[in-house]
């Protein structure tokens, strides 16, 4: 039955591409344009990347060997990369426009990946965060997209379990989450260090490794792991925040890095800080730079924020709502759910749409927008 | 354009069986059936249950004030009495974790466990020690720590306190008034708050006044605060006291009231009525979808574990160093992760999805 299932939904999807097939047909040929790039769990069970167009036709559907979590767009090229989650050791390589599996990178020997990866700016560069498993200690791992995928650099992340990494636009400069969480693959993903751990946020040159600053949070609120970030042009940072302590203590759970300058811890109202639970999802800024959107999937909310400003704007309420990404709008976000549920929400004018959907499917945690 | 319409027709007509045949095979409950356990749910379960929650806790505010007054042993014993039935009362009702006990953290104000770092205690010992007249107001206690306004707050104070440390009016009684006096509010608004307010927004799923786009949007909310404690009760109340090869007594729920056995009773039996006790249930729904098997499975799993339940010896503050009671435990402990997983399977013959990213994100 399940194999009719998936079979149906294809066709589903078929049924929807139909119009552009007709005007094919008619040479008045215009592709579906894609929108954004997910893991996901299907209704099977079984987790694929899927890419989605704007009428939420899918344009690709890749099935994945295991779980991923993040995916990353290649800047120029029709090229995705779809990273194992923790502590996974594959990322799948896709060519969209030819559908098919470029290359399954395997994580080195003694390592496994966090879930994160990107794409450098200039496209040559595949990078990751790595778990070095003998010692727990992080790693940054640059791999070139040619033949072979050779490692070209191999730094350490000055820290514990880094988790998500990003480039800040037009720089050399890396930023990197370190969870700071230890876990060892023999013990899956148990956390293994919660009264010690010391979380960080690292800004790292690309081309040297050398580390440019280092910043930790007070040592009382040690326990809140940094792990989703997003880097703007100036080198602000969005940090969304989990608390891995006691419930109830209602700590913050967004903040903002400025180059050079402390950590600042940014507050919620208290009733949509306490609705959040302590767990935040995804981080991204938008187009501008200006604003930016923290997910909080265990609160089934979004929250928006005016980094100009550092204050709190508005949330949203998007049931298991998780992935973040910015359209090519100022103040406009996408946001995937694991309930298969998009939305789109513009701060300027208010409006919260969902998005056309034609599959049955539990968004992973990121998404990822195409720009095209 | 029109010819290439005329030869897809059967393409449509093709498309439109499969939905028909898949919609046969996947018959998930339909949205008038959701609204229908929903609707029983919370007049057959929820509700009952915090009035029920909203008396025991008025009585013990009182009962409190009136030990403060005239201090003596047998009020002092009415007054646990009145303890043990309130921690009845939330025991049954633990479970249900949205909607106005989520609001200003009721939830956490009513009880803060488990407290691995003996928050309470510290906090508590603090108040004792300053004997700071200002901090028996409802309003400081409004906006003071979790871990000095709920019932593990008031649990110490009445049970580890001997009749001499309430009489004269002392402070210590008098904490333990403004805590039960705080209990008692916060089950009130609960409850309030329930009957003005959210059972309006759970009926009227779908439209725009209400929280919840659908009615099975709604459901997942009650599936949720079913199948969610099961594993709670299994990690935190049975495992977590077992320790790592060393028996932890101390790490049970309630032990100072002796009752951490009794918890667990009636969180069971809780769940077992959520499941199948009120008159639409998810039990009536399942043998309504032909899951009968799988339902009376269900059903066994509950009657099973009730059983159990009851051969286990009390208190478990003194019987868990027994060899006997861990390996009942351990059992039981097996039967709740069986009765996890089959719950978890009826939810996806249901199409209900729990949450991916809330309940296992990276």
């Amino acid at each position: 039955m399940e194999i009719n299932r998936r079979r149906f939904c294809q066709l589903l999807g078929s049924a929807v591409l139909l119009p552009s097939l007709t005007r094919a047909a008619d040479q008045d040929s215009r592709p579906a344009k894609p929108l954004f790039a997910s893991a996901a769990k299907a209704s099977n069970g079984q987790f694929h990347l899927y890419l989605n167009g704007q009428q939420g036709e899918v344009l690709l559907d890749h099935l994945l060997p295991e779980r991923a979590h993040h995916t990353a767009v290649h800047p120029h090229q029709p090229l995705l990369a779809c990273i194992a989650r923790r502590p996974g050791n594959f990322i799948d390589l896709v060519d969209y426009r030819e559908q098919r599996l470029v290359k399954r990178i395997m994580a080195g020997r003694g390592r496994h990946f966090f879930g994160h990866g990107i794409f450098s700016d200039d496209g040559r560069w595949l990078i990751t965060t790595e778990n070095e498993i003998r010692s727990g200690q992080g790693r940054i791992v640059i791999r070139a997209l040619e033949e072979g995928y050779p490692i070209i650099a191999d730094y350490p992340s000055y820290g514990t379990g880094p988790h998500e990494l990003v480039q800040q636009p037009a720089s050399s400069i890396l930023t990197v989450a370190n969870g700071g969480i230890l876990t060892h693959p023999d013990r899956g993903r148990e956390k293994l260090n919660l009264d010690s751990m010391q979380p960080s946020l690292l800004r790292l040159n690309l081309l040297t490794g050398e580390r440019l600053e280092q910043q930790q949070l007070p040592a009382h609120l040690h326990q809140l792991s940094i792990r989703h970030i997003d880097t703007n042009r100036q080198g602000a940072t969005v940090i969304a925040l989990q608390d891995q302590g006691d419930m109830g203590h209602n700590r913050p759970l967004v903040a903002v890095h400025q180059p050079g300058q402390p950590i600042e811890l940014l507050r919620a109202p208290p009733a949509v800080n306490l609705a959040m639970k302590g767990y935040c999802g995804s981080a991204r800024f938008d187009h501008s730079g200006r604003f930016a959107a923290v997910s909080a999937p265990r609160g089934d909310l979004i929250s928006f924020w005016d980094l100009h400003e550092n204050r709190f704007i508005s949330s949203i309420k998007s049931r298991d709502g998780c992935g973040l990404a910015a359209t090519s709008h100022s103040a406009e976000f996408i946001i995937s759910a694991g309930t298969g549920h998009c939305l789109r929400h513009n701060l300027h004018r208010g409006t919260t749409e969902r998005l056309p959907s034609v599959i049955a499917t539990a968004w992973d945690n990121h998404l990822a927008t195409l720009s095209f | 354009m029109n010819s290439m319409s005329n030869t897809l027709w059967p393409v449509f007509l093709g498309i439109s069986l499969l939905v028909i045949i898949a919609g046969k095979l996947h018959a998930a409950p339909t949205e008038q059936q959701w609204q229908s356990l929903n609707q029983s749910l919370v007049e057959e379960h929820i509700l009952p249950r915090y009035r029920v929650l909203q008396l025991s806790s008025a009585k013990l505010a009182s009962s409190t004030t009136a030990l403060c007054r005239q201090p003596g042993q047998a009020q002092l014993e009415k007054t646990r009495q009145a303890f043990q039935q309130t921690m009845n009362a939330w025991q049954e009702v633990q479970h249900i974790q949205f909607g106005p006990i989520e609001t200003l953290m009721r939830n956490f104000s009513m009880q803060f466990w488990p407290d691995k770092k003996n928050l309470i205690g510290k906090q508590l010992n603090r108040l004792l020690q300053q004997q700071d007249p200002n901090t028996l107001s409802t309003d400081y206690l409004y906006k003071a720590s979790i871990g000095v306004k709920g019932l593990p707050a008031l649990e110490r104070l009445l049970f580890t306190s001997s009749l001499t440390e309430l009489t004269n009016n002392s402070y210590r009684c008098q904490l333990s008034q403004a805590v039960s006096v705080y209990i008692a509010d916060n089950s009130q608004a609960t409850l309030d708050e329930w009957i003005h307010g959210y059972k309006d927004s759970l009926s009227s799923a779908g439209r725009e006044e209400s929280y919840y786009d659908s009615h099975q949007e709604a459901a997942v909310d009650m599936m949720k605060s079913m199948i969610e404690p099961v594993e709670a009760i299994r990690d935190q109340k049975i495992l977590r006291p077992l320790g790592d090869g060393k028996i932890r007594p101390k790490r049970s729920e309630s032990w100072r009231s002796q009752r951490s056995l009794r918890n667990i009773r009636l969180n069971i039996a809780s769940l077992s009525h959520l499941y199948s006790g009120t008159t639409t249930s998810v039990d009536s729904l399942l043998r309504e979808q032909g899951r009968t098997a799988q339902a009376d499975n269900i059903i066994t799993l509950f009657n099973r574990l009730e059983t159990q339940l009851e051969a286990v010896p009390a208190p478990l503050i003194t019987s868990l160093y027994q060899p006997e009671t861990v390996s009942q435990l351990l059992q039981i402990s097996d039967a709740l992760q069986q009765l996890d997983h089959l719950l978890s399977a009826e939810m996806i013959a249901m199409n209900i999805q729990l949450g991916f990213n809330s309940r296992d994100g990276d």
